[in-house]
């Protein structure tokens, strides 16, 4: 039980790290596709950039997935998968789907 | 705008570049670029071998509703939406940064771009002046391009419901081969329009 947990840990660790190296490496590269691409805000764009290895390795060394689900409600999952849908299709959803909520977070955020 | 300064110019050249390479037609050229007419024709034929297409854009609002017309300007316009609200740059530069990210998002999808230059920048035109709208669909929530002034509730968008000829993979090809043929636009789509019918630009 305690191996598997460690297991898991350690595979948690491993996505976290990736995620987060790639984060930077998109918003370094291009900072508003980063953006749309993360669906994250400016200013935690600006922070993941400005964030030093040793920090990313520290962050990343958690029990908890640093990714959150993007698709969390169920009509707009269902939508996207359902139906044996063409993979083409699949993907221009998506995208319209998380435009939409990349644009959503940004509004909670000026509003709040 | 009398006098430029010639590192503006530069910046003009570079833009009208950017635009000729995007397959921009010479009418937007001219509306967006403040060069010469003769020099912007010279700089179109100097990149793409030929001279700008004549004629008037003839583009209607209802190509925009066409089923995978509509999926296209859906991705186009929400990323356009997006640049707009997260960058300070100019129109113009917005327009070209999302058109980029949607002939990226094309390729990643490993399928053809429907929507070209010309009829992005036409259905920006279309928002601005209240012609279309993006309308939010009760299934999946997604927002699509539809016509202004639609009923928005019970708004049910074109992947939640596929028209039938065009549910398959198959049909989805050949319903947008068919499209391109009808419109006679090769590749990426630069070719005179030719459909009749459309409510003109300007
Ligand atoms: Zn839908």
């Amino acid at each position: 039980m305690s191996v598997a947990n460690g297991e898991i840990s350690r595979e948690i660790g491993d996505i976290n790290l990736a995620y987060m190296l790639l984060a930077q490496k998109l918003v370094k590269q291009d900072r508003v596709a980063a953006m749309f691409r993360l669906g994250v805000s400016s200013e935690l764009a600006d922070m993941l950039a400005s964030m030093s290895l040793a920090q990313i390795v520290k962050l990343a060394a958690s029990n908890f997935l640093l990714c959150s689900f993007r698709l969390n409600e169920h009509a707009s999952m269902s939508a996207v998968v359902g139906e044996g849908k063409d993979t083409m299709l699949q993907q221009a959803h998506m995208s319209i789907l998380m435009s939409a909520r990349s644009l959503q977070t940004r509004k909670t955020a000026v509003a709040a | 705008m009398t006098r430029k300064s010639v590192l503006g110019e530069v910046r003009e050249v570079q833009l009208a570049i950017q635009l000729i390479q995007l397959g921009a037609r010479l009418q937007f050229l001219e509306s967006e670029v403040g060069l010469s007419r003769e020099r912007l024709i010279r700089l179109y034929k100097e990149i793409k071998g030929v001279s700008p297409p004549k004629g008037l854009l003839p583009f209607s609002t209802d190509w925009y509703m066409t089923w995978l017309a509509n999926i296209h300007s859906s991705m186009f316009y929400n990323m356009y939406q997006f640049m707009k609200i997260h960058s300070d740059k100019e129109k113009v530069w917005i327009l070209i940064k999302s058109y980029k990210l949607y002939l990226q998002q094309i390729a990643a999808q490993d399928s053809e771009p429907i929507l070209d230059f010309t009829r992005a920048y036409t259905m920006v035109r279309f928002f601005d002046s209240d012609m279309l709208q993006l309308s939010t669909c009760c299934r999946c929530s997604g927002q699509f391009v539809a016509h202004a002034h639609d009923h928005k509730s019970g708004y049910v968008c074109v992947l939640c419901r596929p028209p039938s000829r065009a549910g398959k993979a198959r049909g989805a090809k050949r319903a947008a081969a068919g499209e391109v043929a009808a419109l006679g636009i090769e590749g990426m789509g630069f070719g005179v329009e030719t459909a009749p019918g459309g409510t003109g630009l300007h």
